[in-house]
Parts: structure tokens; sequence; C-alpha cells
């Protein structure tokens, strides 16, 4: 009987399983073997050179370059967006009026790819966009935004948080509302202020969601692609050639594949080694 | 607690294999293949892939249509900013979903090479006799032909006709013995912003393309940044191209042109009445026409000392090594670019001129029409273009490295970086670049 369903179970799994195997095990272990090949478009054919590709990739300005703008890039956009998701979330918890209009306009931008939304940005960040406008109106000079190296990445990350802050915002909802009411009275009858009240009896009660939100968000900043393709193209002076976007360039672009897939590698290691990072820090804790 | 924080690195796991998945399998297999391709069914339906919009092809696969019952073409579009690494991707993946689409000339080689077109070589003859020497040869990669001449294309230089009264200004002449010098274009420009007549002096259509950069460093006889016997080796710091690229740079420092406008939103700058000077194509001949403001065409602009030099070619027909339907893909190819009533056909929507000769012929009286009184003298301009300063792009293997790297180091000068020392740069990227391919 239990044998008969467990090849149940397995018969209701096999189209995932397979699935995982065919779109995700397959591919990562053909992009770890391709890394080790080059190809000569004017000798023709397919040549082993072990790990060529590699130390190509880390000797090379530009591939240096983009590691430290996807790293600096991380350290500024992660914090940011945690914060601001959690804050709001505090925010659109309190019973005030309008509340939760406003946490719908806040959501919206979620319905929005994100290849949409770096249009529409683009519209704003332009020399006489939106941007400008509203600066203009307020007696501030015109900045250039997207066409300066110092304020590119800024304004990629008021970009996505724009886009992520959101959705990140909804998961922090659910944890806040899910404390039991008994310990917020508890907190408001000690005489704790709101300020006494998220810092030491909420964000200890939603340390699970918040711990999902910032390892999830770093996961899907490492992998930002659309906006940097749509409004930079890596520029100025590759000041936002974030890797996912210099992997594209590399693969497609310029395409050598194999250097490209050598770099993913290079990126998943990377995002693993962040990711095993805040878990050690979050465990630590505890 | 314990049990949620062990589900999350499986998650992470899962996005990193995701990530890893993006990097997609390698397709390139060398030489393209000399077999005779199989021409599968007669009737059916086959696509047809390319940047324009839907309405461009529509004239043409209803003529081909009509003429060929039992076959059916859909046009799909990729947007152009996308085109190249879109189709990178689907044709090393052996899509068999695209039959026929559009080749950029000067990326016949690459694409060959890789094994990405259909040989085409038993067309050869009927190819030399129908088309320019230049569009023969740019379709040629080792002594094969590989894709058919659809479109040719030049530049000219659109003024806004209001902007330059009021900058009390005598605007260019259409006659190409008296073209304006880019000094000249400069410092006109700077009146018309002097005299509040519009916000930018010049701006050009695709201000990050070597397509339209390329005439200003030849023009100087900084050459195609190009060289070597094997047309692999940069030769993007000779003094024509640093001189050019100092020029162009420090257009937008200046603020003759602007910064932080790209892809497709140039065109409306000067049809909003924004600028003085535009740069484009024969598109805009008919593109312009609807704008509201008053505009003239003229000759493009050359380097005081230096030579006029235009730029030329265009869009291409090519097949997918990969289809299932090569008979058919063949004969709508053949229709589109061979054939003159398909040819033109082609151009029916989209003001651009038709590669084939006998198609030229018919089409290029027509040009100064196009828009009014607005495009008069572009005919004669497109002519003398054509016969006495139009350059092609280079033709090599390794062009589409050459024109990734050479378009994010306009992007770079546009914004304002030392263009000396991000030529140096590009040099170095290309030489990278191009050592897999050697």
């Amino acid at each position: 009987m239990k044998q008969r369903q467990g090849l149940i179970a397995l018969a209701f799994l096999t189209p995932a399983l397979v699935c995982l195997a065919v779109l995700r095990i397959v591919p990562a272990i053909s992009a770890v073997v391709e890394s080790f090949y080059t190809e000569s478009l004017l000798r023709g054919g397919r040549v082993f050179t072990g790990l060529s590709n590699y130390t190509d990739l880390l000797g090379s300005k530009d591939f240096r370059q983009s590691v430290g703008v996807t790293l600096l890039f991380t350290v500024l956009v992660n914090p940011i967006q945690v914060v601001v998701s959690f804050l709001l979330a505090v925010l659109f918890t309190q019973k005030a009026a309008g509340s939760k209009l406003w946490r719908t306009l806040v959501i919206l931008p979620i319905a929005t790819p994100p290849a949409v939304s770096a249009v529409i940005w683009s519209v704003i960040y332009r020399p006489d966009g939106l941007g400008n406008g509203v600066l203009g109106r307020l007696g501030l000079p015109a900045q250039p935004f997207l066409t300066s190296p110092n304020q590119v990445l800024p304004s990629l990350i008021v970009l996505l948080s724009w886009i992520g802050v959101g959705y990140w915002m909804l998961f922090l909802i659910a944890g806040i509302q899910e404390v039991p009411v008994e310990v917020r009275e508890a907190a408001l009858l000690d005489g704790a202020g709101p300020w006494r009240r998220m810092i030491s009896v909420i964000l200890p009660l939603v340390r699970r969601p918040l711990a999902f939100v910032l390892v999830a968000d770093t996961v899907s900043n490492l992998l930002v692609f659309a906006p940097v393709q749509i409004l930079t193209k890596g520029g100025p002076n590759g000041n936002s050639n974030l890797l996912m976007y210099d992997v594209y360039n590399r693969a497609y672009a310029i395409g050598d594949i194999h250097v490209a897939q050598a770099e993913v590698v290079i990126l998943v290691a990377l995002t693993l080694a962040i990711v095993a990072g805040q878990f050690r820090l979050l465990r630590g804790d505890q | 607690m314990r049990r949620n924080l062990f589900a999350l690195p499986a998650a992470a796991v899962a996005a990193a294999l995701l990530l890893a998945g993006c990097g997609g399998s390698s397709g390139a297999n060398g030489s393209g293949s000399t077999q005779t391709a199989d021409p599968g069914p007669d009737t059916g339906t086959i696509t047809f892939t390319g940047t324009d919009n839907a309405e461009t092809y529509q004239p043409v696969i209803k003529a081909f249509e009509a003429k060929n019952p039992g076959i059916k073409v859909t046009y799909t579009q990729i947007p152009f900013d996308q085109f190249n690494a879109t189709m990178q991707q689907r044709l090393s993946a052996k899509d068999t979903g695209i039959d026929v689409y559009t080749v950029d000339e000067p990326r016949v080689s690459q694409l060959a090479a890789k094994g990405f077109l259909t040989d085409l070589s038993d067309l050869d003859g009927k190819v030399k006799t129908s088309f320019s020497a230049a569009a023969y040869k740019t379709n040629h990669f080792r002594d094969k032909l590989w894709s058919l001449p659809m479109w040719n294309s030049t530049q000219y230089l659109f003024y806004n006709k209001t902007a330059l009264a009021k900058a009390k200004v005598t605007p260019p002449a259409a006659d190409p013995q008296q073209r304006w010098t880019w000094e000249q274009v400069e410092a006109a420009g700077r009146k018309s912003m002097q005299a509040g007549g519009t916000k930018y002096g010049l701006f050009m259509e695709q201000p990050e393309a070597y397509y339209q950069l390329q005439p200003l460093a030849e023009s100087l006889g900084g050459g195609s940044g190009v060289e070597g016997a094997d047309v692999l080796t940069p030769a993007i710091e000779t003094d024509g191209w640093k001189k050019a690229m100092q020029w162009y740079g420090a257009t937008f420092a200046s603020g003759l042109s602007p910064r932080g406008i790209g892809g497709f939103q140039t065109g409306p700058v000067f049809s909003n009445g924004d600028v003085a000077f535009f740069v484009g194509g024969p598109w805009d001949l008919k593109i312009f026409g609807s704008s509201k403001i008053d505009w003239g065409v003229a000759p493009l602009p050359y380097f005081q000392g230096g030579k006029p030099v235009t730029p030329t070619g265009s869009w291409s027909l090519g097949i997918n090594p990969a289809s299932k339907q090569q008979g058919m893909a063949r004969k709508f190819l053949e229709f589109a670019t061979l054939d003159p009533a398909g040819n033109l056909a082609t151009t029916s929507t989209t003001t651009i001129i038709p590669a084939n000769l006998d198609a030229q012929k018919q089409y290029t009286p027509k040009m100064d029409a196009f828009s009014g009184a607005k495009t008069a003298g572009a005919a004669a301009i497109t002519a003398y273009e054509s016969e006495h300063t139009a350059v092609s792009r280079p033709v090599s293997v390794g062009y589409i490295q050459f024109e990734e790297v050479l378009g994010k180091a306009f992007a770079d000068i546009r914004n304002g970086t030392n263009p000396d020392a991000r030529l140096q740069q590009a040099t170095q990227q290309l030489t990278e670049a191009w050592r897999s391919i050697k």
C-alpha cells in the first residue's frame, strides 16, 4: 500500500522533475561544460581550452569593473529596498483613513512589466523629461540622470525601487498582520511609543518574512537586466554595466557564448556566496 | 524557523540555476553549410522576421501571396534594438520558426561563418546583373552568396526652414556641388539656438550608430576603423577618427546636440521643431511629411578640408538553414529582391531605396514628391551620393563585435568621456573580442 502511494506521488511529481531537469539542470551543466571551450570563426571548430575563458575574464578590465559595479549596486539597492518596504508596510498597517488606497497605489507598479517600467522611466529621465520638469518647478537645476557616470546607478536604484518596493512590502504587511493583537496591546499598555513598538515588538516578530524578503530581493537584484538594456546599455563608461547585462552582451551582442557562460558560472558563484553570507548573518542572530 | 531557512537556500539555488540556464547553448558550427537544402513542401505558411512595422511588408506579402496561391507569409517584428541579439539566440538554437529574415549587410560575413545563412550561390549570375557592384559584393563571404540585397540607403541633412529664417540664415542648397561643411552647419545651428528658433542646433537620428558616424571619420581621412588582411585589426586611433570624435563629443558638451535622447526618440525632436538641423535617412522623407514644421532637405555635410562621404547599404534578406521550408522561403526571397515589382512593393509604405536596379530606376524620380515641395531635390541627392560619395561599412567577420564596441564608445563620447582615451579603450576591447575569432 505504502509502495503504491509512493508510486502515485512519483507519478504526480514526474512532470515537475522532468521540467526541472530539462529546463534548469541540463542547461546549468551545459553552461559549465561550454565555459571550458572556445570557438574560432576563422579556423572553425570547438576547442577545449580549460580555464582560459575564466582567466581571460579575470584579466579583463571591463569585467572587473562590471563585478565592482554589481557589488556596489547590491550593497546599495538591497538595504534601501528592504528598509523602505518595511517602513511602508508598518505605515500601511496603521489604522488610518485611506491607507488601503495608498497601499494599492504602491503595489500597482508590480503589474507593470520591467521593460514597460523602463520605457516609462526613460521619458522621466530624458533631459527635457518629467524628472527635470519637476526639478525646474522646484527651482533646482536640471540633472543628467542616465548620462552622468555618477548619477546613473542611483537613477537605476530609484527606478528599480519604484518597481520592487510594493512587491516586497506585501510580504511584510502579511507578516505584520500576523503579529498577535495581544502583543501589540501589551506594548501599548506598557507605554511603548510608536518607534519603540516598531523596533522592539514588530521587527523581531517579522524576522521570518524579513529574511525571505532580503534573500529573494538580493537574488532578484543580481538578475536585473531589462532596465539596463533599455536605458543605459551599461554606460556611461561602464558605470551601470551590471553582470547580468554583461553576460547578455557577451553572449548575444558580442557573440562569444563560451566566455559568457564562464561569466554566468562566476555570477552564480557570486550569488550563492552573497546568499550564503546572508543566511549565516541571520542564523547568528537567532 | 529553521525549516523555513532551509527552504530559502533551495530557492536561491533554483534562482541561480535559472540564471545559469540563461547562458543558452552553443549553436555555432563553423562555416556555413554548402549542402543543397531540402526544399520541403510546396504549400503552407512561412515566417518572415524583421525589424520594421508589419505595415511595411504587407504590400509585398500581399503581392507574393496573390502570385503564389497556397503559400502564406506571416511577418514577425523584433524591435531594432533587440533584433541582432534575439536572432543570434534563435538562430544558434536552430529555431525552425524563422524561414526568411532581414540581414544587416555588414553582418553577412559573421552570420555566414556561424552557419546562420543558407548558401544562395546558384543565384549569383542573376544577382550580379540585378544589383549595384557594392550591394553584390557586400552579400558575399568566402566567394559564396549568402543573402540578397533588398534595400539601399543614404543620409540627408534635414533643416528647419522657419528656425533658419528666424536666425537670418540662408538654408543649405539641395545641389550636391554646394554641399555645406559641418563647420557651417554648426555655426548656423548655434545662430538658430541664439535666435530662440530651436532648443538645439544639430542632431543625428542614430547618435550612437556606426552607420551614421562612419562618414565623420571617413570625411577626415580616418578610414573605416578596421584594417588588415583578415579585416580584424582595429584602426580607430587614426588622426581622422580622433578629430571626428573630438568634434562629435564637443557638439554634445556645448549643448548643440542633446544628450540622453536615443533609440527611436530622435526623429520627434526634429518634427516637433526643437532642432535646426537633423541628419536622417530616406525613410524620414515621408515620416516628417506629417509634421507641422516647414522643412527642406540638403546633402550630408563634410568637414572643411576633407571629402564628402555618405553611408550606404541597408537590409538584405537571407534564409535560415534550419528552416524546413527552404523552397517556399526562397520563392519569397527572390520575389522581394530579384523581381522588380516585388522589390518595389517592399518600399511602398516605408520610403527606402529599393536595391534592385530596375526598381530603383522607377523609384528614385518619385522621391522628390514624397512630402510635396519639402522633399524637392531628394532624388538628385540620392542619385549623386550613390554614384560619388557612398562608402560601405567594412566587410569583416568581426563586424558584429566592431559595431557593438563602437556603439558603446560613441555613447560614452556623447556623454562627455575623453574621445582619445575612449577610442584607445575601444581598441583594447576590440582586440579582446576578436581574439577568440582569430
